[in-house]
């Protein structure tokens, strides 16, 4: 990846952070966009798998710090999903915008069971009405906003050769 | 080539596993631990983040404030178009009440559901049926005076005719009783479309028919019946005579009636049972009215004692505040004389007196200020709940300034 490359995967990356602590709070949805996942898969995809786990790590530490109630399960989390997606991107070469989408709501949603899971917050029908409702809710949220910064950033993006 | 990507996967791997060691090291942080690390964060990297969600946080709150807001406003606009309409209602009921006293017993109130079709012109459904104790030809009346005549009962509901029923007569007479006659609908017989647009206008008119050429009525005569139909009993007010129409028949006159009640206005009407019509309504009406002055004027006392107590307390406290100031003036006056100043700071116009004679007297008036004042807070504390204090206060014994 080059330099200039580099510049706009970074930028692309601040601007989804910043989305994610400015229009999220906005809407207020129940299952929201999740734009740290939608800037971490868009940042996998164009670094390598270590980096990727760093990034992903650093995120999920960030988000972490303001909700104490399983420290370090957004860690971890977002650094195997940072670290799977970058490694399969060399199987699925995702250029195609659905197929984004997809791995986005995937992404999300396995980030959300895991939570879920380490959190040991909801039990029984509980944990299975979150994780098959509102986490896939939430993904599906995730996965059209992500769609719609993807085709939106479409100009400025530029996909790393397999 | 080969070499160097075994390498760098072997440092993907070595990074992987470091972030993964590193996130179960933070999950099993002991809370003492965990905060630190934690806070640190918030402190560093996510405190730039967290001011920008802090900042849409309070956008969104001041969003859904105004929209709060602005809900209020709507809710307080509609509450203030409704006043009229409840203003309204309450005077309809409140007329009904009075009706319902004046009747004292025998009547059934109900709802009048007026039909929305053009065949509903002249009938109107009641809310009260036979299970209520309504029975045909039971006589519909409303606070202003005749509405119909029950036609038809359900257990639940009934149908009644209205005044502007073709079918509709009842036996009149005016109010002194010199004139009889017959009401009825007034329906003009043209067929021009001309002419029916006006009948159409006219429908709810009423007029009076067979009275006699010696009795005359002048415009504004409420009208009444008379009793001598035998289903509606005396007393009960038609309509107001609005003027004589000519007509054919050459040995009576024929008078039209602006009806006592409008049907648009139909909502709440009484049922009389037969046997409250048979024992007569006479002076019922005349009661209404007294009735519903009498509530009026009830509550316009409670209006007017509401004020005066407000005026009362505000007189007091005036008065309180004009003797404090008073009182002040006066002990300037006393502690400038007491220091040797001859000036005094207010403006009273007085005999000079000597120096001895004028400090007394300051003296003097000071106590009479200090009685006056203890016996105008007594006053005012006595007389708060009524009226504003207008009695002269008397100086208790035993308080200074009191009787020497």
């Amino acid at each position: 990846m080059n330099w200039s490359a580099t510049v706009r995967t970074i930028l692309l990356c601040a601007i989804l952070i910043l989305l994610h602590y400015t229009l999220r709070p906005l809407l207020a949805w129940r299952a929201s966009a999740d734009f740290l996942i939608i800037a971490l898969l868009l940042a996998s995809v164009r670094v390598r798998p270590g980096v990727a786990a760093m990034f992903g790590f650093v995120l999920g530490l960030a988000s972490d710090s303001v909700a104490l109630g399983a420290f370090g399960a957004g860690a971890l989390a977002m650094t195997l999903i940072g670290f799977s997606w970058s490694r399969l991107k060399a199987v699925f070469f995702a250029d195609h915008v659905l197929l984004n989408g997809f791995f986005l709501f995937l992404g999300k949603w396995a980030y959300e069971i895991l939570m879920n899971l380490v959190e040991h917050r909801l039990h029984g029908a509980e944990l299975l009405m979150q994780i098959l409702v509102w986490s896939s809710l939430s993904a599906a949220v995730t996965a059209v906003a992500g769609v719609i910064a993807l085709m939106l950033l479409r100009p400025v993006l530029e996909t790393r050769a397999a | 080539m080969a070499r160097t990507g075994r390498i760098s996967s072997r440092t993907d791997v070595v990074l992987f596993s470091v972030c993964v060691l590193l996130s179960l090291i933070a999950m099993t942080l002991s809370q003492r631990l965990r905060e630190p690390v934690a806070s640190a964060l918030r402190r560093t990297l996510v405190a730039p983040l967290l001011k920008l969600q802090e900042g849409s946080e309070r956008w969104r709150a001041a969003y859904l404030s105004s929209e709060r807001e602005e809900l209020k406003r709507d809710t307080l606009a509609l509450a203030a178009a409704r006043v009229p309409t409840l203003e309204n209602e309450n005077d309809r009921l409140r007329k009904l009440l009075g009706l319902g006293s004046a009747l004292k017993w025998g009547f059934i109130p109900a709802e009048a559901l007026q039909g929305r079709g053009r065949a509903e012109d002249f009938t109107v459904t009641l809310s009260a049926g036979s299970n209520a104790g309504v029975r045909e030809r039971s006589l519909v009346v409303a606070p202003e005076g005749i509405v119909g005549l029950v036609q038809t009962v359900d257990p639940t509901l009934s149908l009644a005719i209205l005044f502007a029923h073709p079918d509709f007569r009842v036996s009149a007479m005016s109010a002194d009783g010199s004139a009889f006659g017959i009401v009825q609908p007034h329906v003009t017989s043209s067929g021009s479309s001309r002419d029916q647009a006006f009948l159409r206008s006219e429908r709810y008119l009423l007029e009076m028919r067979g009275v006699p050429f010696r009795a005359t009525l002048k415009p504004g005569a409420v009208v009444y019946s008379s009793g001598l139909g035998g289903i509606y009993p005396k007393g009960i007010p038609i309509g107001v005579v609005m003027g004589e129409i000519k007509t054919t028949e050459a040995w009576a006159r024929t008078y039209i009636l602006r009806p006592a009640v409008n049907p648009a206005e139909l909502s709440a009407v009484m049922i009389l049972t037969p046997q409250r019509a048979a024992a007569g309504l006479t002076n019922v009406w005349a009661g209404v009215g007294a009735v519903d002055s009498a509530t009026r004027s009830i509550v316009l006392a409670g209006d007017s004692l509401a004020r005066q107590a407000a005026a009362a307390e505000a007189a007091a406290r005036r008065a309180a505040l004009d003797s404090a100031a008073r009182l002040l003036r006066d002990s300037l006056g006393r502690d400038t004389t007491g220091a040797g100043a001859v000036t005094s700071p207010t403006p009273v116009t007085r005999p000079a007196p000597t120096p001895d004679s004028a400090a007394a007297a300051r003296a003097r008036v000071r106590r009479d200020s200090i009685a006056r004042e203890r016996a105008r807070a007594d006053s005012i504390a006595r007389q708060i709940p009524g009226a504003p204090a207008a009695t002269p206060a008397t100086p208790r014994p035993g308080v200074p300034g009191g009787p020497r």
